[in-house]
Parts: structure tokens; C-alpha cells; sequence
């Protein structure tokens, strides 16, 4: 069981959108003869690469759900997770990233590092996955690796250095030199598959010796046998390997690989790479939390042989009911063993247990630590802890973005609203920053994302899925309110109607927070009973929920509560809360509330000859430029503008820049909304309060 | 009311006062010393003064990351604001740095038509109305420093004001008998304002060797204190 786990690496492949990660993923599946084809993103022979599996990815020519497969190379058993680049589908990423042990972050040659592998390689840090580069697309005019590891090491603050250098580039490139076999690769065959090992040619020796010396430099910091090997000049090819492999494992170093996946070169030595460098399932540290234990932390041992520990990172509605993908911590899974969900508190037998390749099945009878399968019939949530019955661990969340942007649908024909509901009954299920409500006050059903593209796929979505047109209204952005001075409150809630009346009495302030809200309490003397200022907490906390000024939520205040006064018969929670509701109602436009927007991060890459135009677009749209990167060629744009002026902006881009710029956008901060924005909402409101009590 | 008060007491205007054919838009200044001196800190300074005022101000680096940039006006206009005692100082920061862009850009192979072709497109379709552009981390040691003169252009046709900062690199003496440094000899026709830095003691003082058409090295009354990297009236 140990040879098979240290045969075994889960990876993810990561990137920003278009720098060829499934191109490259459906390529690693040919080589480990996986498929028997190779078929290009975007389907010219009227396919689609394997992984991108859903229609709509096929169509779009972008990844939208991670797909699993497993492959083997050399005896090594790999699963790899393909996931999106694209902002809006974080989810995915943060999920993938959760459950595997090591990554490759794919750069193109020109582009480099742009805004997207920014996120990506901020998310491998959070999770504390080691990492590979593969700087492709090397047969692209413009090709320049140099430059990109110069960015890798500047703008990601990462240690990384060169494992290879490439021969030629743009339509020139034709293999790479490996710097630790010192030997020349070439890849021959129809589709590469043969590959060649030379000498290095003579024009690259003096750049091949200068690059191996930056690599063993770097390196070295590492490994104190390989220090002593440098400078006896005695550095053998098993020494320098082992060094580079607990680099990356602590994280310190990265190694770059390069080649272009669509002209089929680089890609063996990567695998190779995946192999002598990322580490297998023992290596890596994992904690659960004990629940019966207060959240004790548990260090989970790699062992099948233990009880099992699994995490279900992706769900998936299937026609053969709902597919469950978990990662095996500890312990071993197989067919009729007895499990127990510990966040719903159920048990169940397992039933069917698959190895996932994109959406094709492999029957298998079980599954040990480090492992990925998926389990059918098991009634469970996204984030859910599967256990051997007798332990009661949860893994450690996801971290999960707040969405912001939200939008009213409904369906365009009434007999589908059925539909509609499962639909995103399903969505909600697969995707916890997919949201849904019902309005209280308008009844309409609103949905809430990361972004347009995200909401608009969901949507497209339930048409194709689920056979649901939608119409929608404008999208809704998620405002807030907060004050801006301290205000204090004296309020007396008191009622008498004959029978048991109602009295409570709070004292105290709000005042301006850093972060959403807290409650203090400096009560003294009892003046208002301990079992009570929980209730003073809930009525506050319940008035934050509508603002007075345009009925959003509150952020960012501290109650304090400093002295009250209660009633021996007629004080009760209810009263205390309806106390606090009436306090903070009594004081809030006291402390100067003023309305806050989401305003995000928008990064725009465009050619540099449309910068001018990208500037007066983001200036147009209330945007602040924070700053731009030129490199001759690309200009990097990084605005702060208010999510409300960036709706429809894609198009907008699209069009006064040929279709060759791009933008990403993230949640950065709430700020402040100018008067005149201000004014108009509040007029908004103040029509929808008219217009309710006409009704 | 707070911001005009900081603006009237920084020592910017003072020095600008000592300049006999004034600055402003059209001309080219030049901060010049060894590395580590506090011409940066001397820019940033400039740059504050003008937002302190509203004004628009573009920063251009060969030099640095936008991060480091950014840094720096956090570290200056933190001492400034101790300094001046500026109540709600995070506030006034955040507001006047809406007014700030910054430009990187990687020196080598990057022509000065293309740089200026950027601040054109801010400047104009971008609608970035700035009167006074920071350049920190020009080298004047490459080949094509000859193109100052097409920022000296620009300067004229855009009506904006340029500082830059120059490293002084090599061995001494770095400077002509006239306090002049020898790198910027050949440029002195694009350059209308030369400040030297030189280290005295434990302060930093500053030297006018080109005032427009005349060499002046005249000492300005003014110093950089390392510690906080603000310049003080002497």
C-alpha cells in the first residue's frame, strides 16, 4: 500500500484563461495513452479536447466545470484535475486546489504572468501546494521564456529558475535542452511522441553551462550535499534531482518547464517532472478537526489501513442520479463498506465506486489513501466529510468568496417553473457561490454570482440542461450601508396592554468598525440581566439586515453597550431585542449612514495601441487607474471601478479593441457612493416604499 | 481646508520659489546623485505636493514594481502626515491617491516614442488631465538617454512638467567644476533645472547647479532627512 502511494500524485493544472492548460491536459492524456486521438479546444473536427466535456465549454472554447480523469506514466499512478482560469469560476479552482497535493501553473511565453495567474498562484499559496511551471505556447511569435521567468520570480515573488532551455522559438522552436541531463530533446513522431535525446547543439553550450549554473545556485540554497558537490565540482544527476524535488515540496523553489503542447513538444519531460518532483499523498500534511473534541486537530495519518477520512469536493448530477468525487485522506474506501456524512449526521453503504476519466467510468472495487473516486446514490453536500462510522472529523472549509452581483429571473413560461427549481436546486448544491433567494417584498427569484460570465453560464445552463428560458432583470448590485460617527442611544421599549407587558431599556453607542460588526457589552451591576444581552445582541443584529436609507444590509459598526434598565415581570428577550431594534432605529441616522458599493479590481491586458482607449473607457465608468504595465506590446491596466458602471464591459472592450484585449475583474473593497449616486438611490428606494403602499 | 494647509507649509514651494525662472509646465528637472541618496524620496515628495492640491500626477518607472511605488507615497505620506499631525490621515491618502497613475515601463528595448505614445493615450482618449509627470529610474547611461529631448517635446507641446531622477554611477569625480554631473553635460539643452544631492553629516542637502539658463550651485535651504525621507526648510 505504501509502494502505491508513493506511485501515486493528485495534480491540478492552473492558469490564466487561454495559456493552453487543456490543450496540454489532452495531450498528457495521449501520452499515457489515455485517448487514442488528440482533438483541438474549440473542436475544428467538430469535437472538443476530451476534457472540456459539457456542450457549453465545447461552444464557448473556455473550461467551466473541473474535470477528473486519472493516467498513468512510468508506472505512476496521476490524477489530474483540469480546472477553469476564468475569475468567475474560482469555485472550481478553490475546490481542486483543496483536494490535490501538487499543481503545474501553465504561463504563455508572451503573455506571462497576467492578472488571472496572479489569483491562481495567490490560491496554490493559501493551500500550500507545490508547484511546476510550464511556460508554452513557445512556438508563438513573441515566444519569450527568459522574460517570463524573469516575471514568475518578480511578480509572483516565487524562487524559480530554469530546468530547460528552449531550441529556437517561434516557428523555429524545436526541442528543449534539459539542464540536468545536460542533453538536447527533441520530439519526433506524427505527434511527437518519439522522444529524441542529442547532444546539446554547439551554439547553445555557452547559454546551456549559464543556465545550469543560475539552476544549481538557486538550487542549492536547499541541499547543503549539494553546496559541497558544487564546489568539489562532483554534481551528479541523482543529487541535483533530489534537491530540486524538496525544494518544491517545502514550497521554496519552482522549477520551469517549457515547451508548446499544441505542437506536441515538452510535455514527456513534464511528466517526468510530475514524478521526480511533486509530492505523493504521504508527504503532505493534513489536519482534520475532531468535533466531539472541540475541534482538536488531527493529524491524519497516510494510511489505508486506518479509518477512513475522505472530503467530497465536487457533486455532480448525473442521468444515473448524483456522482459524488471525494479525496481519500485516510483509510480506504471500497464497495459495501459503512460510511457516515458527519455534517448531516447520516450513514450509508457504498454502492457503485468509479474512477472518473472527463465523463467516462471506470467500475473499480476500492480505493485507498491519496486516492480520488467517486461514489454514486450518496446523498451529500459540496464540502461534506465522509468517515468510517465512529469518528467525527470535519475538513477544513474552502474558503468561499461572498458573491456580488445578483439578478432577478424568471421563467419565460410558467409550466417550466418546476424545472427552473431543480435546476437550481442542483447549481446551488454543485456550487456554493452560485446563490439563490426568493425577495421577500417582490417575490421574485434572484440569483447571485461572482460576475456577469458566471451568472450567464448558469443561465445558459438551465436552458440546455433543464429546457428553461429565462427572462432577467437588470443585474442588482449587493450595496451597503454603514455609518461614519458615533452616535449614542437611550430607548425605552415599553408596552402595557393589560396583560404581561414588555420592558426594556438600552444605553450605549454605535460607532464606526474595520470589519462587519460587534457587539460589546460594559454593562455593569446587573442593570440589565446576563440572559438578556444576548437579546440586546439579536436585536441589533437583526437591524442591520435593512439600512434606513436604502434598506441594505449594514456593515462595518460596533455596538457598545453600556448601562440599561429592566423590569423584574415584564423584561423577556423579546423585549430587549425590540428594545435594541428600536434603539438602533432611534440613533442610526445620527451617526451620519452613508451607502457603499462593491468596487472591484478590474485588470485589463490590451495590445498597447488601444491603451488610450482602455484608459478613457475605465475613467468613463467612475474608475480610478491605479497603474499600467508596459512591456511595448501589452499594455496592463489596473483600475479600481464600481462594479454598477461594469455591467455589459466585455462588449464594450470587445469592440473598441478588435477582440484583442481582456479583462478580469474581483471583489476589492466596499467604498463609498458619490452624492449624486447616492441621491438616486435613495430616490429609487423612496418610489419602491410609494409604490408597496399604494399596493 | 487640511490639504491646502499641508500644501502652503511643504517645502516643494519653497524650493520652486528659489528657482529663479520658476517651474511649471514645459520644463524638465533633474534630481541627481548616487544610488541611495533620496532622489526617489525627493520626487514623491513633488508628487504629494500636487495631489495635496488635486492635481493629477503621473508617476513613470523603469525602475521599480508598481508595488514598491505604491510603498513608497504609503511611507512618505505616513512621516508627512506624523509630521503635520493630520488627523484621519488613511482617509485624506486613500482620497488623494485616486489622482495618482502609475506608469511602468522596462527601459531596455522599450523606445522613448512608445513610452510618450502611453502618456499621450492617458493624457488624451484617457482623459487624465496631469500637469506634472515623475520619471524615477531613467538611465542616462544608455545610448538612447539622447532621447530627453523628445520628453523636453513633449513637455512643450503637452504643457506638462517633468522631474526625473538621474543615478549617478563610476568612480569620482562625478561632477565638472561647476557642479554640473558629467553624465548630464550633453543634455543640458533639454534639461532646464539640475538639483544635486550630497550627503553632510547626518542630513542631505540640496544644490541648484542649473537654474534654466544659468549655472548656478547655489546651496537651497533645504535638507533631506534620512530618517524620514522628508525634505525641511533649513
Amino acid at each position: 500500500m505504501n509502494r502505491a502511494m508513493e506511485r501515486r500524485r493528485n495534480i491540478g493544472i492552473s492558469a490564466h484563461i487561454d495559456s493552453g492548460k487543456t490543450t496540454l491536459t489532452e495531450r498528457i492524456l495521449y501520452y499515457c495513452k489515455k485517448i487514442h486521438r488528440i482533438h483541438e479546444v474549440k473542436g475544428k473536427e467538430g469535437g472538443g479536447a476530451t476534457m472540456d466535456y459539457m456542450e457549453l465549454e465545447r461552444e464557448r472554447g473556455i473550461t467551466i466545470t473541473s474535470a477528473t480523469t486519472n493516467v498513468t506514466w512510468n508506472d505512476y499512478s496521476i490524477n489530474i484535475i483540469d480546472t477553469p482560469g476564468h475569475v468567475d469560476f474560482t469555485i472550481e479552482v478553490e475546490r481542486s486546489l483543496r483536494v490535490l497535493d501538487g499543481a503545474i501553473l501553465v504561463l504563455c511565453s508572451v503573455g506571462g504572468v497576467q492578472s488571472q495567474t496572479l489569483t491562481v498562484d495567490k490560491q496554490l499559496k493559501r493551500y500550500r501546494i507545490p508547484c511546476l511551471a510550464f511556460i508554452n505556447k513557445l512556438d508563438r511569435i513573441g515566444a519569450n521564456p527568459f522574460k517570463v521567468k524573469d516575471q514568475i520570480n518578480e511578480k509572483l515573488g516565487r524562487r524559480a529558475a530554469l530546468l530547460q532551455i528552449p531550441i529556437g522559438l517561434e516557428d523555429k522552436f524545436q526541442g528543449v535542452v534539459d539542464l540536468v541531463k545536460m542533453k538536447a530533446l527533441y520530439f519526433d513522431g506524427p505527434n511527437g511522441e518519439i522522444v529524441r535525446e542529442e547532444e546539446i547543439p554547439a551554439e547553445l553550450e555557452d547559454k546551456a553551462w549559464q543556465s545550469r549554473e543560475e539552476l544549481l545556485d538557486t538550487v542549492s540554497l536547499f541541499s547543503d550535499e549539494l553546496t559541497a558537490a558544487v564546489l568539489e565540482d562532483r554534481v551528479t544527476e541523482e543529487l541535483l534531482l533530489k534537491a530540486i524535488r524538496k525544494g518544491t515540496i517545502s514550497r521554496e523553489f519552482t522549477p520551469i518547464f517549457l515547451g508548446s503542447a499544441y505542437r506536441n513538444k515538452g510535455v514527456q519531460p513534464l511528466l517526468d517532472s510530475v514524478v521526480n518532483f511533486l509530492p505523493d499523498p504521504s508527504e503532505v500534511e493534513n489536519i482534520a478537526l475532531n468535533l466531539d473534541q472541540n475541534e482538536k486537530k488531527i493529524l491524519l495519518k497516510a494510511n489505508s489501513n486506518a479509518p477512513c477520512v475522505s472530503y467530497a469536493f465536487k457533486l455532480e448530477d448525473g442521468p444515473y442520479g448524483q456522482l459524488t468525487y471525494l479525496r481519500i485522506y485516510q483509510g480506504s474506501i471500497k464497495k459495501g463498506d459503512e460510511l457516515f456524512n458527519t455534517r448531516s449526521k447520516q450513514k450509508f453503504k457504498v454502492g457503485r465506486v468509479v474512477r472518473m476519466h472527463a465523463d467516462h467510468m471506470e467500475d473499480i472495487e476500492g480505493a485507498g489513501t491519496g486516492d480520488i473516486i467517486a461514489l454514486f446514490g450518496v446523498d451529500c453536500a459540496s464540502g461534506d466529510t465522509i468517515c468510517s462510522p465512529g469518528l467525527n472529523y470535519a475538513m477544513t472549509s474552502i474558503y468561499v468568496p461572498e458573491p456580488v452581483i445578483s439578478l432577478a429571473i424568471e421563467p419565460a413560461d410558467k409550466t417550466s417553473t418546476d424545472r427552473l427549481a431543480r435546476a437550481l436546486a442542483r447549481f446551488i448544491k454543485e456550487d456554493p457561490t452560485f446563490r439563490m433567494y426568493i425577495d421577500p417584498e417582490s417575490k421574485q427569484t434572484i440569483i447571485q454570482g461572482m460576475g456577469e460570465l458566471h451568472l450567464d453560464v448558469y443561465i445558459e445552463r438551465m436552458k440546455r440542461e433543464y429546457r428553461v428560458e429565462v427572462t432577467t432583470g437588470r443585474p442588482q448590485v449587493a450595496y451597503r450601508e454603514t455609518i461614519t460617527t458615533r452616535a449614542d442611544f437611550d430607548y425605552t421599549h415599553k408596552k402595557q396592554t393589560g396583560g404581561a407587558g414588555q420592558f426594556g431599556r438600552v444605553m450605549g453607542y454605535i460607532e464606526p468598525f474595520e470589519g462587519t460588526y460587534e457587539f460589546i457589552n460594559k454593562v455593569k451591576g446587573g442593570h440589565i440581566p446576563r440572559e438578556f444581552i444576548s437579546s440586546c445582541d439579536k436585536g441589533f443584529q437583526a437591524s442591520l439586515r435593512k439600512g434606513q436609507l436604502i434598506a441594505s444590509p449594514v456593515i462595518g459598526l460596533r455596538v457598545v453597550l453600556t448601562d440599561g434598565q429592566f423590569h423584574p415581570v415584564d423584561s423577556s428577550d423579546i423585549a430587549f431585542q425590540l428594545a435594541a431594534q428600536g434603539a438602533f432605529k432611534q440613533t442610526y441616522k445620527k451617526a451620519r449612514p452613508q451607502i457603499l458599493e462593491p468596487i472591484m479590481k478590474v485588470v485589463v491586458e490590451s495590445p498597447s495601441e488601444f491603451s488610450g482607449n482602455v484608459f478613457g473607457s475605465l475613467i468613463q465608468r467612475r474608475g480610478i487607474i491605479v497603474s499600467s504595465i508596459e512591456d511595448g506590446i501589452y499594455s496592463r491596466i489596473e483600475a479600481e471601478v464600481p462594479l454598477s458602471e461594469m455591467f455589459g464591459y466585455s462588449t464594450v472592450l470587445r469592440s473598441m479593441t478588435q477582440g484583442k484585449a481582456e479583462f478580469t475583474m474581483e471583489f476589492l473593497k466596499y467604498g463609498k457612493v458619490p452624492a449624486n449616486v447616492a441621491e438616486q438611490l435613495r430616490e429609487e428606494q423612496r418610489k419602491k416604499l410609494e409604490a408597496e403602499e399604494k399596493k | 481646508m487640511v490639504r491646502k494647509t499641508l500644501s502652503a507649509r511643504s517645502p516643494i514651494k519653497m524650493m520652486e520659489k528659489n528657482i529663479s525662472g520658476g517651474f511649471g509646465p514645459g520644463n524638465l528637472g533633474v534630481f541627481a546623485s548616487r544610488k541611495g541618496v533620496g532622489k526617489t524620496a525627493c520626487l514623491v515628495q513633488i508628487a504629494l505636493d500636487r495631489l495635496f492640491e488635486e492635481k493629477p500626477v503621473i508617476h513613470v518607472s523603469y525602475a521599480s514594481r508598481v508595488d514598491y511605488i505604491i510603498s513608497w507615497y504609503k511611507e512618505i505620506f505616513k512621516n508627512l502626515a506624523t509630521q503635520q499631525n493630520l488627523q484621519s490621515a488613511m482617509e485624506v491618502h486613500d482620497r488623494i491617491i485616486r489622482n495618482r497613475v502609475i506608469m511602468n515601463f522596462r527601459q531596455e528595448g522599450m523606445k522613448t516614442e512608445q513610452v510618450t505614445k502611453s502618456l499621450e493615450a492617458l493624457l488624451g482618449p484617457g482623459n487624465f488631465r496631469a500637469k506634472t509627470i515623475i520619471v524615477d529610474g531613467f538611465n542616462f547611461y544608455l545610448p538612447w538617454a539622447e532621447d530627453l529631448a523628445l520628453f523636453k517635446k513633449f513637455a512643450s507641446e503637452h504643457q506638462v512638467e517633468f522631474w526625473f531622477s538621474c543615478s549617478l554611477k563610476g568612480e569620482d569625480p562625478l561632477f565638472n567644476e561647476q557642479g554640473i554631473p558629467f553624465i548630464l553635460q550633453d543634455y543640458l539643452s533639454s534639461i532646464d533645472v539640475i538639483i544635486t544631492l550630497e550627503h553632510d553629516n547626518s542630513h542631505v542637502k540640496l544644490n541648484l547647479v542649473k537654474d534654466h539658463d544659468r549655472i548656478s550651485n547655489k546651496k537651497l535651504r533645504l535638507q533631506l532627512d534620512p530618517q524620514t525621507l522628508l525634505l525641511a526648510k533649513i
